[in-house]
């Protein structure tokens, strides 16, 4: 019996159905040149995804990722200061036409100046977590690192991931750093859509290259240890767990 | 899930939540009406999950612009697109979908008007970020670039939805506003055109 090629193909996509996938899998062991064609499918699949694999690994440029990230939680303003940081600051969004670099860079100084003057102006603190019935939970750039953010990102953010493992509920954890003033870090563990902070610690300053594990608090590092459940991911089991979302 | 409590007291150094949030807030009681998380709306929904799908949409950028800056800049008008009309992405669809269909669209119009404009392609950027991998993966992801770029645009689209992104045929057919039977059709010809290019050339034309 023949196939068609679309139909190796959707068998080689996993888009038949049980009763299609027994067929062709049965003329596969009957006809080693449809067995042939079937892995040319595959492949070409693992392939033409290999080529473009790299760009996940890239950092995406701030200009993307201030797009999206929460507002600064101001708990109090006072009406008059933040009318007079407004008047400060240039118009927001000026009338462009797309895709010229140099809107871009003007929209990009805007927001840039536009986030000093809401930091220094407003002095809204930035609350990097939330309290809610649960307890602690993170809350604005924290959590947006937390779901998203890589240990490997050591981007320009404020937030840097350290280790990412399962804790012996089975609950996704994760520690991380704040960098401002006076550092802080923590152990943070998913439940359900939020990042519960388990602790948070003052941390001592990064000094120079010292990173990562070096640069926890020993209560996080004892936190960690009570909770981890086998050894920490490594990089591509991190990066799978969080493009599943840390479900 | 471990609590506070899993770590126990040692010492005057003990720094857990609470006692950091004292030391940091100096026992101020903030009000409890800041603090209440309200139901998050399309708006607050739609931008939270964008952040964890940016990677993958300049991923899909790169198919379709061929040029890291023109990538970029699309990915930065579907994502601002997407933020004005979040409330019409139906939360039991994919996210993904959604925006790669919103990206497709915002393509078409950036063609449209350069073409007006009367402005040429921006010159392609010889290699993609290939990774830090071997030189002969990087070779072959090189020549698997070029065979893509030279596919027409509705193959290019439907290969990197199936087979790069990993949609189903009918999310991808439906992110391309295209009938399932079209979506196969052009998914058949891009892989055997690519099959054939690959064949001819193993190695990367530049």
């Amino acid at each position: 019996m023949r196939f068609s090629d679309e139909m190796l193909m959707a068998y080689a996509d996993g888009e038949l159905d049980l009763v299609a996938r027994a067929e062709i899998e049965a003329a596969i062991a009957a006809d080693p040149e449809m067995a042939r064609a079937v892995q040319r499918h595959q492949a070409l699949r693992g392939r033409v995804q290999a080529a473009y694999q790299g760009v996940l690994d890239e950092p995406v440029p701030a200009q993307l990722s201030s797009l999206v990230l929460p507002p600064v939680s101001a708990p109090v303003v006072d009406l008059a200061a933040r009318r007079a940081a407004q008047a400060a600051a240039p118009p927001a969004i000026p009338e462009r036409k797309r895709w010229e670099m140099p809107q871009w860079t003007a929209l990009a100084a805007a927001v840039t100046l536009g986030l000093f003057v809401g930091v220094f102006l407003l002095r809204a603190p930035e609350a990097p977590y939330v309290e809610s019935d649960a307890g602690l939970v993170a809350h604005g750039e924290l959590a947006y690192a937390l779901t998203g953010q890589l240990a490997s990102d050591a981007g320009a953010g404020e937030v840097h991931i350290g280790i990412s493992f399962r804790d012996r509920g089975g609950a996704w954890c994760r520690t991380f750093r704040l960098q401002r003033d006076a550092p802080l870090a923590g152990l943070a563990c998913r439940a359900g859509d939020e990042w519960r902070l388990q602790v948070l610690a003052a941390a001592a300053p990064e000094e120079g290259e010292l990173r990562g594990a070096a640069a926890m608090p020993m209560a996080v590092l004892r936190a960690v240890d009570a909770a981890i459940d086998g050894e920490p991911l490594d990089a591509a089991a991190e990066a799978a767990a969080r493009d599943a979302g840390w479900q | 899930m471990p609590g506070n409590a899993s770590i126990p007291p040692r010492g005057p150094l003990h720094w857990n939540t609470r006692n950091v949030i004292r030391f940091i807030h100096g026992n101020k009681n903030r009000g409890p009406d800041v603090l209440r998380m309200s139901r998050p709306s399309p708006f607050d929904d739609v931008r939270g999950q964008l952040g964890a799908l940016l990677p993958r949409l300049r991923r899909f950028a790169r198919v379709i612009a061929r040029n890291v800056h023109d990538a970029d800049d699309l990915v930065q008008v579907a994502v601002e697109k997407a933020l004005t009309r979040a409330d019409q992405w139906r939360p039991e669809s994919r996210l993904d979908s959604w925006m790669f269909g919103i990206m497709k669209n915002a393509w078409i119009d950036e063609i449209r008007a350069r073409r007006r404009r009367g402005k040429v392609y921006a010159p392609e950027e010889a290699g993609l970020n290939v990774g830090d991998r071997s030189a002969e993966d990087r070779d072959d992801a090189l020549s698997v670039q070029a065979a893509m770029e030279r596919l027409p645009d509705e193959q290019r689209l439907a290969v990197a939805l199936v087979l790069i992104e990993g949609l189903s045929y009918k999310e991808a057919a439906e992110a391309l506003g295209i009938p399932i039977g079209t979506l196969t059709s052009r998914l058949a010809r891009g892989r055997e055109a690519l099959q054939a290019l690959l064949a001819d050339a193993p190695e990367a034309p530049r």
